[in-house]
């Protein structure tokens, strides 16, 4: 494995913030590949008690990925953009992984108390928000993004804003949309 | 839903919600129209966001959701191993569980060879099985084990039994400092500087062995309950200095990036961490400085000068932002010099923070001794406070019925020290301060003392004029007040003791050294200049008659003096009351003063020379 280096990703973002969308698509896999290294290599040592910080992970593969001198803000804005989008991909992939086992690897006879005892669990719940996101995404991708930066990239409404071209009022405006609608579809669902 | 519904529901949702309640309705209504369906859509939508904002539902960030599923996960895989009670570990008997740290289970063990007690570290199994991390583990458990400080927490063995590794430590009975804050959510200054001295002193070790901490933070510092003495832990994750930072190949890089990157780092514990350290630079000695910085910073302020609302914020901020200064903080006063010393620690270049753990170590304890003084000036001094009030009046009515020399609590003096006296004490303080403190007097053979007396006259309770200087063996008013400045050319060992005008039945007061004046040593380096008091004035209290004040500068510390002042200082004012004593100090000064010593009078000042290593005199205040 040869290590993406730091030059070429910084060069990458640079394109990329200037609207050249190959770009992306060279980027990912590189900052996919690390973000997933870095999280695996997290879990291996996860202990009980420590809480998981997505954007310690981010800022890991940040400051490793990219040449720190020449690298302006928006780029930064954009290497945590995307890396809020691979954040979710991999988060989620263990949600639905976490669920599946809990199920224990297939169906099951499960008694009424069992049933009863299920409290709402995490796992499940981010799936579900992932599920929605993508129809939100169907229907208004902005919003969607935005949703995903803050939530999944722990990014500021000034980042995002700084990121997607809008202002920090339209950002503001389109969480509290995008939010609406998606506790609205996680309560339909859940009493379905 | 099609994309233009969406639209239409979210253009009336947007405004809708920025009005009042009152008027939303009203406003909802005239825009849907008579598209009822449309207006549900959007009031179903408005209650949702008044639910969710309620709920602060997605309020956090996602992974503080996925945390504990990785945690489950990691659950399911296979257990640590745990040692029960009365396990044998090597020479080890486990005694009980300590709980888990970084590197894995810990256990109160106890070390049969040696009949003591230890802690015991089991590595976790994912560190103990990777060869490469385990040859570096034992390469700085070696090199921490090699630290012999009293700050550092003993590394007593590094072993492997069977198939477990482990790590054998001093056990300290206290709390981390971390728990110790969360507990005493404001320190006083004095115990924030004690704390950090000695970190900083084991770190000075640590540095000159070449090692680095790399993660100084309140959870690697522990407190001792005994004795408050602190530890500093977790050396055995530092990483030996490399003073080139070396590229490492793509092979290496899972295995090296463990150690280039700070343990913990993605733990969550990146607040500490310097800006070489997140930007993975090269690191040396003084990322620990930095370190530090953030500690003393958060112990002073009960706040992080670094904190941002995720991880990335703060690394912005470790880069690029300078710290609200402590100074601004008004839930206490902080002093000018500690903003000083934490703004220098948290230079975001290394080369313009404190070079050395000793450079910042020796600031702070200067700044503790400074503050030390300071508030024994504010406790003696202070004519508002009712204890310095009884002081004062004891000291009259005790001293008065002995006819000596009054070492008076006087209220205005700190008025008159802050013009006159206080900022060339200060500045001898300091001098004070330097190592050559410690070293021993070179052998010289004369001793040359230069004194003189400072006067504040009193009028009517009050003082008049401006305080002048004289060369003493003048008189005085009996209202005057008085301190008496000795200068010593060569370093020695000085006592100055009082003696009152009844000489038939001698009794001395030990004016210096004393707990205050001093650090109650006689040692005096050469040049600095002595205040006698060093706090307060000199009253007489006699109405009339003759004062002696006898100095004595010696070579080497006196016996017969050492002893007297060890007494006067468990007593009331220094004062020595018993027969034997006083009788022992007069015979010594009897035999010593015989010899005069030679006498410059200049106007303000008077030398005085003797040949030898001893010089003894008397200077004679006479008042009226």
């Amino acid at each position: 494995m040869t290590q993406p280096r730091p030059h070429d990703i910084t060069q990458l973002l640079a394109k990329w913030s200037d609207g050249n969308q190959s770009a992306l698509d060279e980027l990912y896999p590189l900052v996919y590949d690390e973000l997933h290294r870095l999280a695996r290599r997290y879990m291996s040592r996860e202990r009980r008690g420590h809480t998981l910080q997505t954007t310690a992970l981010i800022n890991e593969a940040y400051v490793r990925l990219v040449d720190q001198k020449n690298v302006h803000w928006a780029n930064r804005s954009h290497f945590f953009a995307i890396s809020a989008q691979i954040m979710r991909r991999i988060l989620i992939d263990h949600a639905r992984r976490h669920a599946y086992a809990k199920r224990g690897g297939g169906a099951q006879q499960v008694s009424l108390e069992e049933v009863a005892a299920i409290t709402p669990d995490p796992g499940r719940e981010l799936v579900r928000l992932d599920e929605a996101l993508k129809s939100l995404a169907e229907m208004d991708p902005r919003r969607s993004q935005v949703v995903e930066m803050r939530y999944f990239g722990g990014l500021n409404n000034e980042e995002i804003a700084g990121v997607l071209k809008i202002s920090e009022n339209t950002v503001t405006r389109d969480w509290n949309m995008a939010r609406a609608w998606l506790y609205q579809q996680l309560s339909e669902t859940a009493a379905n | 839903m099609n994309p233009e519904r969406w639209q239409q529901i979210s253009r009336i949702f947007k405004s809708a919600i920025s009005l009042d309640p009152e008027v939303r309705n009203a406003y909802v209504v005239g825009q849907c129209g008579s598209d009822e369906s449309l207006r549900a859509e959007v009031e179903k939508l408005i209650a949702s966001h008044e639910q969710a904002s309620d709920n602060d539902f997605i309020g956090g960030i996602a992974a503080e959701v996925a945390a504990p599923l990785l945690v489950d996960e990691h659950e399911d895989g296979p257990p640590h191993r745990a040692l029960s009670d009365g396990q044998q570990v090597g020479s080890y008997v486990i005694l009980n569980t300590l709980g888990a740290g970084g590197m894995g289970e810990v256990y109160l063990a106890r070390d049969t060879r040696l009949d003591r007690t230890v802690a015991l570290k089991i590595l976790a199994p994912d560190i103990s099985t990777d060869k490469r991390r385990m040859q570096r583990f034992r390469q700085e458990a070696k090199m921490a084990s090699s630290l012999n400080q009293p700050n550092i927490l003993t590394v007593y063995e590094f072993g492997e039994v069977n198939d477990l590794t482990f790590l054998a430590t001093e056990f300290v009975d206290g709390e981390t400092l971390r728990d110790h804050l969360r507990k005493n959510k404001k320190l006083k200054l004095s115990e924030i500087l004690d704390i950090n001295i000695q970190v900083l002193a084991a770190l000075d070790a640590a540095h000159e062995a070449n090692i680095v901490h790399r993660d100084i933070k309140p959870d690697n510092v522990m407190i001792r309950r005994r004795d408050h003495v602190v530890k500093v832990l977790d050396f055995g994750l530092a990483k030996v200095t490399e003073k080139r930072h070396t590229t490492v190949k793509d092979e290496d890089s899972e295995a090296a990036t463990a150690f280039k990157t700070a343990p913990g780092m993605i733990m969550g514990t990146i607040n500490y961490m310097s800006p070489e350290q997140a930007q993975a630079a090269a690191i040396d000695e003084r990322t620990d400085i930095w370190s530090t910085g953030v500690m003393i910073y958060e112990m002073v302020s009960g706040l992080l000068p670094f904190k941002g609302a995720t991880d990335s914020h703060t690394i912005v901020q470790i880069l690029e932002k300078d710290p609200v200064p402590l100074t601004n903080f008004t839930q206490r006063k902080v002093p000018a010099e500690l903003q000083r010393i934490v703004a220098k620690s948290l230079s975001k270049s290394p080369d313009e923070r404190y070079q050395t753990a000793k450079d910042m170590l020796i600031d702070l304890r200067a700044l503790k001794k400074q503050l030390d003084v300071d508030a024994e000036i504010q406790r003696t001094s202070s004519p508002t406070t009712p204890i310095a009030a009884v002081r004062a009046t004891e000291v009259r009515s005790e001293l008065s019925k002995r006819r000596v020399l009054v070492v008076a609590l006087v209220g205005m003096a700190i008025f008159i020290a802050a013009i006159f006296g206080i900022y060339s004490w200060r500045a001898s303080r300091a001098k004070q301060n330097k190592p050559a403190v410690d070293a021993p007097p070179a052998p010289v053979a004369e001793r040359t003392l230069t004194y003189w007396v400072t006067v504040q006259k009193y009028k009517d309770g009050k003082p008049y004029q401006g305080p002048f200087t004289l060369a003493g063996e003048i008189n005085f008013e009996q209202s005057y007040q008085i301190r008496v400045n000795v200068q010593s050319a060569q370093a020695g060992y000085l006592y100055v003791l009082n003696e009152g005008p009844e000489s038939g039945r001698p009794e001395f007061v030990v004016v210096f050294p004393s707990v205050t004046a001093n650090n109650n040593s006689p040692f005096v380096p050469a040049k600095q200049v002595v205040q006698i008091p060093d706090k307060t004035w000199l009253q007489f209290d006699s109405e009339q008659g003759v004062e002696k004040l006898w100095l004595v500068f010696s070579q080497d510390a006196v016996p017969e003096l050492e002893t007297a002042r060890q007494y006067a200082s468990r007593q009331t004012r220094n004062l020595i009351t018993d027969a034997g004593q006083n009788k022992v100090v007069q015979s010594f000064l009897a035999t010593h003063s015989t010899t005069k010593p030679g006498l410059e009078k200049g106007e303000t000042q008077t030398t005085l020379k003797s040949a030898g290593k001893l010089l003894v005199y008397a200077i004679r205040l006479e008042h009226h």
